[in-house]
């Protein structure tokens, strides 16, 4: 299934989905305040569609319950004009942001256990790739795309083979995925999905100067990528999850047929059912080490 | 296709031409701070906004840090527009080198566009004051129809069944350059006249609006003033109402030329008046950086040579004559053939081929279009082997010389000639030679230097 795009506009023109992470865990104890991030994440926005008469923009909340929709600037109305305070699709983002959270909030059930938990990358990912398929295939005319995740909830090991999936579905449609990581760690997932992908990860130092970070690094629209150096990352933390337990492991067992990753040994690869031998001895075994992604 | 990049970049040349004044007079208008960024090189448009809040001047080197090996001459060409059209201004420091910043204005205004959006100077009309509005695709039926009755009456005035009102000493101008008259014939087409009509809408429309306002120059009406209401007219929106009253007295005269061309459509209430603009109107500014919005097309080309348009438009038929034979008109399908005859007749006009493909490329009927090419390969092949069949030669200016003193002497100035590029023929039997014009100054001082 070939998805590389056949016609395009003019080079810049680009189609920007961006992931905007709103687990309230996350904002409670960030040292940002969320609405000092929004209205960087606005400024930026505004920004991109200001370039190019045709650039595009798609929002999509991440919570920590569910995903959606919150902003789409091809089915917005007026594009240029606004009140005089803000410019006229903020307010509509905004009202749909503020519904998409009450809702995220109704979703929860309690039951929080320690540290921050992690919000549904995995399935704004999934929405964004959709979203760009669907783009694909409307006509023979259509904009670059790339992925903007604007992340900073620490990675939920359960959603890994979800996550990777996702990437290498980006991959394989030439979509980039840049991450903006604004939480204290770095984010493996985002490190490997940019890595992957050829996007740009980055985590900002100062957090109060995340519009300048967005727009050096990210306003830059793909065919300027060619004739330009981003910042690359140091070092990719490539370590996966186990399927057993969800546990980020640094060695661990591969199921020789499927490739599934265990963090112990088992009798039946529970991917797909293929039987193992026993093992010859518990550390000989382990020579498995941690799965590089191909290519 | 280049010319329109050409005639875009020429109308970006016209802002860039004006004085330093009028530039920084124009970037208080935020409309017109946006639909210049838009107009600039992707790269340019990265650094503008990677600039947008920085107050300092900036080293090119840090800029330059940036700029990968085989981005060099973007980058380049990035800046020198940039610094052409006074966005960037450069000073030199002996310590840091040179070092750009922002337009003051510029950036205050961008700046303020990002956060706060931008206000037109004026309100669609409500509704209830306007009653009936015409729905899109009604209003770009109008405007199709006026710019197709304008552009026919520009080829051809006899041709046209409906006049527009524009006066004749306008249409005039618009035809210089486009039309030429001998006594007492009939106007003829100039080269530019027909690469005018092979041309998409788009730009067209920048080379009519370029005509206009450079005309208006000439009656003294400020160029920059129009710059800007036609830049700030393309961000009002289609299919909307605005009060006349809104504009002054310069810009209500040309919104109604702008009216003849089809760019907005005027209707009269009861009380008050008002404009709408059309898709022309809007896509004034994109087309400024590349013509993406396309129109149906209605021409299918056969392997055969034959040519079949579905359409009902005299313009259309107009322009096919200018290269293929007609075989047949029905009401709404022409039928013809492209023929050596035709396409000398073409090339003899001036018209390249490769204008010819782009021209069935872009207008191919949508069925057509899908496939790639959309214009057969034989086709398109021959149309190019045609037009090299009239290019056999090829001029060189040049010098010749003869009469020289002796065999040492002209074998030296071959020699030289030889070693600089430059020898173009030789005739060693009788001692002549020629020379490209290029190499001829560097030649008499050799052969100077050897008395």
């Amino acid at each position: 299934m070939a998805s590389a795009p056949s016609k395009l506009y003019a080079d810049d023109v680009s189609l920007l989905v961006v992931l905007l992470d709103t687990n309230p865990f996350f904002w409670s104890s960030s040292p940002l305040p969320f609405s000092k991030f929004i209205s960087h994440v606005l400024a930026f926005l505004n920004t991109t569609l200001r370039l190019h008469q045709l650039n595009q923009v798609v929002v999509i909340a991440t919570g920590y319950n569910c995903c959606d929709y919150i902003y789409d600037s091809s089915s917005a109305t007026n594009q240029s004009s606004g009140t005089g305070m803000m410019p006229a699709f903020c307010s509509n983002l905004l009202e749909k942001l503020d519904k998409f959270v009450t809702r995220d909030e109704q979703l929860e059930k309690g039951g929080q256990e320690g540290g921050i938990a992690s919000s549904l990358l995995s399935g704004s990912l999934s929405m964004a790739l959709c979203y760009i398929q669907r783009i694909f295939r409307s006509g023979p005319l259509h904009p670059h795309p790339r992925i903007l995740c604007l992340h900073g909830s620490p990675d939920g090991p359960e959603q890994y083979v979800a996550i990777m999936n996702a990437i290498f579905s980006a991959q394989r449609s030439m979509v980039p995925i840049d991450s903006c990581y604004i939480g204290a760690q770095n984010s493996a997932f985002l490190q490997q999905a940019s890595y992957i992908t050829g996007g740009v990860y980055l985590k900002p130092q100062i957090l109060d100067g995340l519009f300048q970070y967005l727009s050096t690094v990210y306003a830059t629209d793909l065919h300027s990528r060619g004739s330009l150096q981003l910042p690359k990352s140091v070092g990719v933390d490539f370590r996966a999850s186990c399927f057993c337990h969800k546990r980020t492991i640094d060695m661990g067992y591969i199921c020789s047929v499927c490739l599934s990753i265990f963090c112990m040994h088992h009798k039946k690869c529970s991917t797909c059912g293929s039987v193992f031998g026993q093992a010859q001895s518990d550390v000989a075994s382990t020579s498995n080490k941690r799965k590089t992604p191909d290519t | 296709m280049p010319q329109v990049r050409i005639i875009a970049r020429n109308f970006m040349d016209m802002v860039a031409a004006l004085p330093a004044m009028k530039l920084d007079h124009l970037y208080q208008n935020a409309f017109i701070c946006e639909a210049i960024l838009r107009s600039l090189p992707p790269l340019a448009k990265k650094y503008v906004i990677q600039m947008c809040y920085i107050e300092e001047t900036i080293p090119s080197k840090s800029l330059e840090e940036w700029v990968l090996p085989d981005g060099l001459s973007k980058h380049r060409v990035a800046i020198d527009r940039l610094l052409q059209l006074r966005i960037f201004s450069e000073s030199f420091d002996r310590s840091t080198g040179t070092s750009y910043r922002l337009n003051p204005t510029f950036q205050e205004n961008l700046q303020k566009l990002i956060t706060y959006g931008a206000v037109l100077p004026r309100e669609p009309m409500p509704s209830s004051v306007t009653a009936r509005l015409p729905s899109l695709q009604e209003l770009e039926n109008y405007a199709m129809q006026k710019w197709e009755c304008f552009l026919l009456q520009l080829i051809n005035s006899a041709q046209a069944e409906k006049m527009t009102n524009i006066s004749p000493s306008m249409m005039r101008i618009f035809q210089r350059g486009l039309l030429t008259q001998r006594d007492k014939e009939a106007p003829r087409l100039t080269e530019s006249g027909f690469q005018f009509l092979l041309m998409d809408t788009n730009a067209q429309l920048w080379y009519i609006i370029r005509e206009y306002i450079s005309n208006s120059e000439e009656i003294g009406v400020d160029p920059a003033d129009l710059i800007s209401f036609m830049l700030e007219l393309s961000f009002h929106e289609t299919g909307q109402a605005y009060n006349m009253n809104t504009l002054d007295e310069i810009q209500r005269s040309t919104i109604k030329d702008l009216a003849d061309l089809g760019l907005v459509k005027l209707q009269q209430g009861r009380k008050e008046s008002w404009f709408i603009p059309t898709k022309l109107a809007t896509n004034l500014s994109v087309s400024l950086t590349d013509s993406s919005s396309r129109k149906e097309g209605y021409v299918m080309v056969e392997t055969n040579f034959r040519l079949y348009a579905y359409s009902t438009s005299k313009l259309h038929s107009e322009i096919l004559r200018l290269f293929s034979r007609v075989e047949y008109q029905l009401p709404n399908l022409l039928v013809g053939a492209i023929t050596k005859e035709s396409l000398y007749n073409a090339f003899e006009n001036g018209i390249t081929s490769e204008q010819i493909i782009s021209f069935l490329q872009q207008n191919a009927h949508p069925r057509i279009a899908e496939r790639t090419p959309s214009v057969p390969e034989n086709v398109m092949d021959q149309i190019r082997l045609w037009e090299t069949d009239l290019n056999r030669i090829e001029m060189t200016p040049a010098h010749f010389y003869d009469e020289f003193p002796s065999r040492d002497v002209f074998e030296a100035a071959c020699d030289f000639a030889r070693e600089s590029g430059g020898l173009l023929w030789e005739d060693s039997k009788k001692m002549r030679l020629v020379v490209n014009t290029e190499v001829h100054l560097q030649m008499r001082e050799h052969l100077r230097r050897q008395k």
